[in-house]
Parts: C-alpha cells; structure tokens; sequence
C-alpha cells in the first residue's frame, strides 16, 4: 500500500520538476522602465483599437504624422517633418521625414499614410473610431454609404423569418412606399415617428442635408397629409440616389487623388470637408498611425503579434505575454533614435488597484495610474503623487421618455438640488473639479456658458413645485442605475441622499452588472443611470455632438432641433453665410448671444485680404455656436446631470524624468487633459528603487 | 486484463476512440496532423488494451456530458442581457454587424444560440478550433487559455500539496488526542482558516512578507520565478487547509473507534502500527472525497488570489470572460473546468477503490 503512496510522491514530484523547467525559462531582467498600464489591452491595431492602456502601447509603438511633446502637449513633427495648409484651412500637404524607417527597414511612405487612413475608413474594418476621421473629404461617403444604401434600397439576400430581416429585406425605401401608398391617408406623426424608430431612419439617414427630411423627422405633432408624404418620399429617394452618387465617387477618388493622396512616396495630402481646428490633435491620435500592408495583409486579425508586427514608432515590441507584460525596447531605426533614451519597457496589465500599488511600494514598478481609493488621503500629500483634471466627465443621464422625468423643470430642479462641491470634498475626494456644464474645462479657447444650475436648493423646490410636485408629493420612487462599483455606490448614495434633503424625493441607488446595464440604457429602460464620457481630443465638438437627436450615445430619448441645427453648422461655420437671409435671421433670432456670433460672422466675411484672419473669425463662430448648443443641453433642458470632471492620477518614482501633469502652454500652466506621457521623452535619473516613504512632503 | 477486455468491448473501444480524438485535437497544433493522428492511434490502442474499465466507461459518457453543457451555456449566453459588442461609447449598426459577421455571431435567442451552438461544434470537431476571443484580439482561446492552465496548475498543485500536508498533519494528530491542548490549538486555526477570505489571507501574507512590515522576502506581485510562487501558493492553500484538518479530525476520531482498530490493538500491535497500517487509510476518506471536487476548484485557478497576486492564470478567464459576455472563452473555461472536474471525480473513484476495499466491488 505504501508503495502506492511513494508512487503517488513520485508523481507529484515530476510535476514539480516540470514546473521548476517552465520558470527556468521565464528569468527575465527587469526593464528599464516598468509600468503599470492598468489593463490588457484588447487589440493592438491601430485602426481597431479604442481606450487608454492600448494608446499607451500605441504611441511608443507607432508614430503618426505628429505627436505630442511632452512639455507643450502641441503636435511637433512625427512622421512629417514639415506641413501647410491652404488659405481656406481645408487642404493640408505633409512633407514626410526621409529617415522615417518601418522596423523592418522599410521606409514609411505617404502610399502607408494613404492605405491606412483608407483601411480605417473601409466598412470591412469595422472601425469604432472611423468616425472621428469622418471630415476628411469622402470618408463618411467611403465608411458607411454603400451600407446606408443598402438600407434605404433593401437587402435581397438578408435572410431570416423575424420581422428585423423582412424590414432589412424590403428596405426603408419599401417601407416607406408603402406608408406613402395607405389607404388611410393622412398618415398621423406618431404613426410616422412609430416608423422613424421600428426601422432605424434616423441610424441610417445621418445629417440629411434635405429641409423636406429634416422637418418630417422633427414632426411629432398633426398628421402628414398625402401630398406632403409624396414629397418626404420623394426627398428620401432623392437622398439615396445621392448617397449611392457619393459613394460611387468616394470609391473612385477616396485615396486616389481626392480626400487622401500621395503625389509622391515623401508627400501626403490630406483633404477636409471644412476648415477644422483640432485635426492636428488627430494626427497625434493613434486612429490616423499607419500600418504596416504587407504584415497586415498576410495575417489579417492578428499581425500585431510579437514576432510579426512591424511598426514604425520608437519603440518595438519584443513580447507579448498575455496578463503578464508587454516587453518594448529600443527601436534603432526610429529616426529619433537618438533622443529615446529608454532602453527596455515592461507595461504591466493589472487591474487590481492594491496589486499596482504593491508593486509601486516595493520598486517593482516605476509608475502607476490607479491605487486602493482607500489611501488617497495620504497619497495626496506625497511629492511622487501626480494629479490632473482629466478629460472624462461623470454625469448622470436622465431618461427623458419616462414620466417624471419627461419634464425639463423635474430635470433642472434635480440638477439643483446636489452640492458637488460637497460631493468631491466629502466622497471622491482625489480633488475632482465638480461641474455643471458637460465640456471639460481646459479645451483650449473654449468657454461653456454660465450654467444656472449650481446648487441652489431653494430654487429647486421652486421648480419642482411649479412641475406639479409640491415638497416632493406625488413624485414617486425611482431608481440611480448604476453599474457595481463601490466608488459609483458611495456617489449614488451620497445624491439620493441630497435629492431627500432638499426635495423630500426617494431615489433608489440600485447597482447593476455593467452588460446588462448597457442594454437596459440603450433600451431606454432606466430612471436616472451613472455614465462618464471620455473626450478623444481637445475640443467642444467630442463632448457635445453625442446629444444630437437620436444619436447612438444619446440614450436619453431627449432631442432639440435647434441644438442639432447647432451641432451641424459648427461642423462647417461657413455655412450660416451661404443660408438665405430670411433663414439666417430666423435661426439668429433663436440664439442667447446673437451679437457674439455676428461679430464672429462679419469677421469671416470680412478680410479678404487676410485668410488668416478669416479662419480665426471661423474658429471663433465654431466655439459660439458650441457655447449655445451647450448652454441649451445643460441650462434649459438638462437632459444630463453634469457632476464632476475625474483627476488624472499617477503614482510616479521621482527617478522618471519628463513627466509632466501640467504643461506650459502659450505661457501659461494648463493641465495634461488627456493624460498623456510619451514614453518617447522618458528619462531615468537613477536605478529602480522603492519610493521613498518617511515623511511625506508635500509640493 | 483479458477477462476486463472481453467485458463490454464496445464501451472499451468507443471510450479509446473518444480519448484518441481528444489527443488528436490538443496535438494537432504542435505536432501537426499526421503526428497527432499517429499519436492519438498509439494512446487509443493502449487505453483500449490496459486502461480500466471504468476509465473507459466514464470516458464514454463524458461525450453526451460534453455536448449537453455546451449547449446550456450557449443557450445561457444567448439568452442573458448584454454583448461581446457592446460598450459605453456606442458602435454604429453597420460597425456592429460587421464585428458579429467577422466573429460569427447570430442574433440573440435560442435561435442564434442554436445556429451559433452548431457553428462552434462544426469548428470544434472538423478543425479542432475553439475559436476566437472577442476581447483579447488577435487571440484565439486556445491561445490565451493553453498559457494559462500550466500558471494554475502549477500554483494548484502547489496549494493542494501544501493543503494536504498541513491539513492532514493537524487534523489527525488532532484526532489521536481528541480534546487536547494540540487539539484545540489545530481547530482554533481551522476556524481561522476556513472563516477567513484568501483575500484577507492574501493581504495579511502581502503585509508581513512583500510589503517589508516587518520581512519584505518576497515578490508582491508577478509571475515569473520561484518566489512568486509562494504568497499566492499559501493564500490559496491555507482555507483549504483548515477544511481538510476538519475532515481528517473527524475521520480519524471516527476510526479510532472502529472494530477493526481495537482487533489491531487487541493482537498486541503497537499504537504506532494501528494507526499508520490500519486507521490513517479510514481517516483520510472524507479528505479524498473532499479532494476531487477541491482540487477541480483549486487547479483552475482562484480569480481573487490570481488578481491580486497578479497571476496569469485560469481563474480571472473565467470570471472575465462572463462579464466581457466573450462567447468563445466562456465556452473554452466550460471545457477546461469540465474536464478538470471530470479528471478528478474519476482519479477520486480509483483512490476510493484502492483505499477502501468495501468499495472496490462497485468498481
């Protein structure tokens, strides 16, 4: 019997010695440079990828046209070494680096520029991000007509018995035809919207130009009589031969010789729907990097593995363990090889806020973006503590469609009732800045309007009497959706809280998993949910163009005409000059600040002679038309409850050099909005300690 | 050995063929198809010739097991709220539809279940491929799961070790001298460990060996060398611990009392033969069993110790892949779990039959 058991100690003993053979491998060196990048990053491809920890390994794997100093955050020369741009701001011609190398030797041409931008935008793609490029001229054309195409004319082949596949097979424009054709003629509006929504028009017919499509999706009220549904057919049949024209241009052109091109292999031209401010933070963005064709040709999904990618960014990956690390060292042929002095990068993907900063404590990682909540009290005081505001809002969004909340007034009185600042001193407490306006501060010139929703608790009993909820009566329960957090759990709690203190309403915190949450809010099955948004870069436009009706990120059911109207000139301000002037005085009469817009206007028209001038006046008309759309969203309307603005926390070892929380920028101290530290520019000053712990000081 | 392959050869081949087409499918990506065929022929005919039968059998019945749980969890996936798709920035439609084509995604319902359950068995059985996965691009399951079942299993097998020997040590010097001072102390600790969290575990290890309150001997966090090992090894080992010193004290006051124990003493055997020969193989039943189920659980890997440990083991894939609703590593995690699980309540039956000869003529 015994033997068996020896038996038994023997086999346990192979696996051991199995064991002890796996790690004998594994004995690496620490890397120069060790970070906590807080996830395992989902893809790799530039062009596929969304979220932060993968931006991180982008940017020292790949380089665009610019990319962001470090001490100014200001786009400087990446892979272009020099650009101009037309008097109109609409044209833009990059002059690549000649010594801008791939890592296998190839040199990076304006063709890479040309074929990536296209991949980005092809529908095979299926790009999250396409959109972002979508003022480059044909690239929404290119990205998403033929698709909209074959919604509009009907999918022959869409197979399926549900009543989802017979829509898709008939097309909107059938379905139509046969609302247009009903024997019950005049068709009532809310038969119509029923319609707009069952067959997703407003998904597939984005920013129709047509007055004819845009008035019939506003119609809510009365009925559309025969001759007026004749004509909404006729404008949608028109649209569609539009889309189909556009598309058939943009396959011809896109990437030819119009919207992107490459004159020569050192020259690349990019084209622009519209004079657009920020284009230049995109190119530093990881959706404009380029890839490589040849490797992304032969292994389609995943060449941006270890062993087969090629990048061109001043670093490359040497390993790729999977929740272990990603190693990156050096890249010699990088053509600013000279200024990277990091020799190797370990970026480690834990999630789990004690393990990072166990690892920090001990001199196992250089630097940390999360830490235990818990410790923040202490960390703060600390030199090696950095903190910024970020770019992400918190806010709750209010479900529109659903009584009580169906009224502006319920909505302002409940924006009103909460002391944020008591909010961030008390709960988040990491120094959160607390907000009532949704733009984040910081986007450079942009300035949101005066919100009148600060606290005001007096006001908003006013406003919720006047609703017809006297000191609350009659209001009702209603639930704070919120996806399980403990953090999200103490902000719901600490809310609810104030709700019953000033307006004597009972709101419910109610957690949920974060899937299913996600359905339920796009179902727009909830009362009031937590959300946050994350803005992609530094301009009004990433926080505010998701409130237009119906828009996919909307998700409260709330729509405003003249905020889409807003949302859609500011896309391009000259066209407020080209308007008839009946509208135009008509649509300038809507405003709160006509008299700012105009002088903005009579700026653009004026100054033939100074084109500079002339596109400065555009800018400036941009952020008005922002600062009104806004003040509509946040004062009047209030669809969303703005909370605070999130801190960019890092925990770094003071022997890194070059990173920077605040950056000098036209003289003065703004914060790293979007928290990015190149790694490119990253110095070591000292081998890998622990931090020091003793007495803390405090900056 | 003959007279077993004369009984029921049918159950005997159809067991052998199932286990060569397991072995097929898990070497075919190393050896290639002609190794692992030549492989899988060899494992079959020696499985069929000197495995037991009740290897075999089992075998067989774990096809139908298989299948049946593949389908409750497709039909489970496709039927709770949420999408591999889906964030908080929302995709458009066609973006959408074109990620589920890619994928190969149907719609919800037991429709898209179905159509997606047969899908994953074609790919499964024609080309040995368990698909992709949907939040590790670039990835296959097999890929992400096959590095991380040797990190768990290793840590497991560790923990298990260092569980039983502790637990066993305790629990039966504890069950010789009932209501002693030893005694107490042992199921003092079992409370301890049983009650406390390996999280807390973990913590209270991180503190007085990583952190350098008062030691700091240890890595805190990683993975990659032998001292890596340890922390996690003991934070998941010590509730283990405690369950099986438990068990074995109670085993072992049982069979104290045995007939056959006081029949050994009764002959003039030394106490230290009866409790060696005859009682320590009746103490440690309750543990065996115990074991099967425990160390299915241990080698596939604890999300909490894993995470906080920062492991790359089995156990976060198994709780991400749920939340992150990604379809393919669900149903690979299913697959590793069942087998594990199988694995064990089989190797637990044989330990039974050999530990305990009333239970051998069942086998």
């Amino acid at each position: 019997v015994y033997r068996n058991l020896l038996a038994l100690l023997a086999v346990f003993a192979v696996c051991f010695l199995l064991v002890g053979l796996t790690f004998s491998r594994q004995t690496e060196e620490r890397a120069d440079l060790v970070f906590n990048n807080g996830a395992e990053p989902k893809s790799l491809d530039p062009h596929k990828m969304t979220g932060q920890p993968e931006g991180r390994i982008a940017d020292a794997l790949f380089e665009g046209l610019t990319y962001n100093d470090t001490k100014s955050l200001k786009p400087v020369p990446g892979c272009a070494e020099s650009w101009e741009t037309s008097e109109d701001g609409k044209r833009w011609t990059f002059r690549l680096r000649s010594n801008a190398r791939w890592t296998n030797g190839d040199p990076v041409t304006a063709q890479d520029f040309v074929w990536s931008w296209k991949r980005l935008q092809d529908p095979k793609t299926a790009s999250q991000y396409a959109g972002l490029m979508h003022f480059v001229r044909h690239a929404e054309a290119f990205n998403t007509y033929d698709g909209q195409v074959v919604a509009l004319r009907g999918d022959a082949e869409a197979e399926g018995d549900d009543e989802e596949s017979a829509r898709r097979r008939r097309g909107i424009l059938g379905g139509l035809r046969e609302l247009a054709g009903t024997p019950t003629r005049p068709v009532a509006a809310k038969a119509w919207q029923g319609f707009l929504d069952a067959w997703g028009v407003r998904d597939v017919v984005i920013r129709p130009p047509s007055k004819t499509i845009v008035d019939a999706f506003e119609r809510e009220e009365g009925t559309f009589s025969a001759p007026e549904l004749d004509a909404v057919l006729a404008a949608f049949e028109e649209e569609t031969r539009r889309r189909e024209a556009a598309a058939e241009s943009a396959r011809r052109h896109f990437g030819v010789d119009e919207g992107i091109f490459a004159p020569d292999a050192r020259t690349f031209v990019v084209e622009l729907n519209a004079y657009t401010p920020y284009f230049l933070d995109l190119t530093a963005f990881y959706v404009t990097f380029p890839a490589h064709r040849a490797t992304v040709e032969r292994w389609p999904r995943d060449w941006f593995k270890p062993g087969r990618i090629v990048s061109n960014g001043p670093f490359r990956m040497d390993a790729w363990t999977v929740n272990q690390r990603i190693r990156m060292s050096k890249n010699p042929l990088y053509w600013g090889a000279d200024e990277v002095r990091l020799r190797t990068i370990d970026a480690l993907p834990h999630d789990n806020d004690s393990t990072a900063f166990n690892l920090y404590m001990t001199g196992a990682a250089d630097w940390i973006t999360s830490y235990p909540p818990d410790l923040i009290d202490v960390l703060k005081t600390r030199s090696d503590y950095h903190a910024n505001p970020g770019m992400i809002v918190y806010f709750y969004r209010f479900n529109c469609t659903r009584k009580p909340f169906t009224d502006a007034r319920v909505r302002r009185a409940l924006s009103m009732a909460v002391d944020r600042d008591l909010l961030v001193q008390q709960v988040t407490r990491k120094g959160e800045v607390p907000t009532t306006t949704i733009v984040a501060h910081g986007v450079p010139r942009y300035e949101s309007p005066p919100s009148a929703l600060g606290f005001d608790p007096a006001a908003a009993r006013r406003l919720l009497a006047e609703a017809g909820y006297p000191n609350g009566r009659g209001f009702g329960r209603f639930n704070i959706s919120f996806n399980t957090q403990e953090g999200h759990k103490k902000i719901a709690e600490f809310i609810s809280q104030q709700w019953k203190t000033h307006l004597n309403i009972d709101a419910n915190p109610a957690n949920e998993e974060w899937q299913s949450l996600l359905e339920r809010v796009r179902r727009l099955d909830y009362d009031v949910q937590r959300a946050g948004w994350i803005g992609d870069y530094r301009d009004p436009n990433t926080f505010l163009d998701m409130w237009t009706t119906k828009n996919g990120n909307n998700e409260t059911g709330w729509g405003n005409a003249l905020y889409d109207r807003l949302i859609a000139l500011a896309a391009d301000p000259t066209r407020i000059l080209e308007l008839p002037e009946a509208e135009r005085d008509a649509f300038l009469a809507r405003l709160r600040e006509r008299p700012r817009l105009e002088d903005a206007l009579s700026r653009m028209r004026a100054g033939d002679g100074d084109a500079a001038a002339r596109l400065r006046a555009s800018a400036d008309a941009r952020l008005q038309l922002f600062r009104e759309a806004e003040a509509i969203l946040v004062q009047e309307a209030a669809p969303i409850f703005p909370i605070y603005f999130y801190m960019a926390t890092n925990l770094v070892h003071p022997r890194v050099e070059g990173f920077h929380s605040w950056v000098e920028e036209d003289g003065q101290r703004v914060p790293n909005l979007q928290d990015i530290h190149p790694l490119r520019d990253i110095r070591l000053n000292g081998p890998p300690s622990p931090p020091p712990r003793g007495s803390p000081t405090r900056r | 050995m003959t007279a077993a392959r004369r009984r029921k050869p049918a159950v005997r081949a159809v067991g052998a063929t199932f286990l060569a087409f397991v072995v097929f499918l898990l070497l075919r990506g190393v050896l290639g198809p002609v190794g692992a065929a030549a492989t899988a022929v060899v494992v079959a005919s020696a499985a069929f010739l000197w495995f037991p039968y009740l290897v075999l059998s089992r075998l067989v019945w774990t096809v139908p097991l298989f299948v049946l749980l593949l389908f409750v969890t497709v039909q489970m996936m496709f039927h709770v709220p949420g999408d591999p798709f889906a964030t908080e920035r929302n995709t458009s439609p066609e973006v959408l539809a074109e990620q589920r084509d890619q994928y190969g995604i149907p719609q919800k319902g037991f429709v898209g279940g179905t159509i997606f359950f047969v899908r994953y068995l074609e790919n499964l059985v024609v080309e040995g491929y368990l698909g992709p996965s949907i939040k590790s691009q670039g990835h296959s399951v097999l890929e992400v799961l096959l590095p991380a079942l040797p990190v768990s299993l290793t840590l497991g097998l560790l923990s298990l070790t260092i569980a039983c020997a502790l637990g066993l040590a305790l629990g039966i010097r504890a069950g010789l001298r009932p209501n002693s001072l030893g005694d107490s102390g042992s199921m003092a600790f079992a409370l301890v460990g049983v009650s406390l969290p390996s999280f807390v575990i973990g913590a209270l290890l991180l503190l007085v060996f990583g952190l350098g309150i008062p030691f700091g001997w240890l890595p805190v966090a990683g993975w990659g060398t032998y001292g890596h090992l340890v922390l996690p090894a003991v934070a998941l080992a010590l509730p283990y611990a405690a369950y099986i010193a438990r068990l074995a004290r109670a085993g072992t006051i049982d069979v104290m009392t045995e007939d056959f124990v006081r029949t050994a003493r009764a002959k003039g055997l030394s106490e230290r033969a009866v409790v060696w020969k005859h009682a320590l193989k009746g103490a440690i039943l309750p543990v065996v069993s115990f074991l099967g189920p425990a160390a299915a659980g241990i080698l596939t890997g604890s999300f909490v110790v894993e995470t906080l440990f920062g492991v790359p083991g089995l156990g976060r894939w198994f709780v991400n892949g749920a939340l992150n609703r990604d379809y393919y590593v669900v149903l690979g995690t299913v697959f590793v779990e069942c087998g594990i699980v199988i694995a064990f309540n089989l190797l637990v039956d044989m330990a039974y039959a050999w530990l305990d000869p009333r239970t051998r003529s069942h086998a």
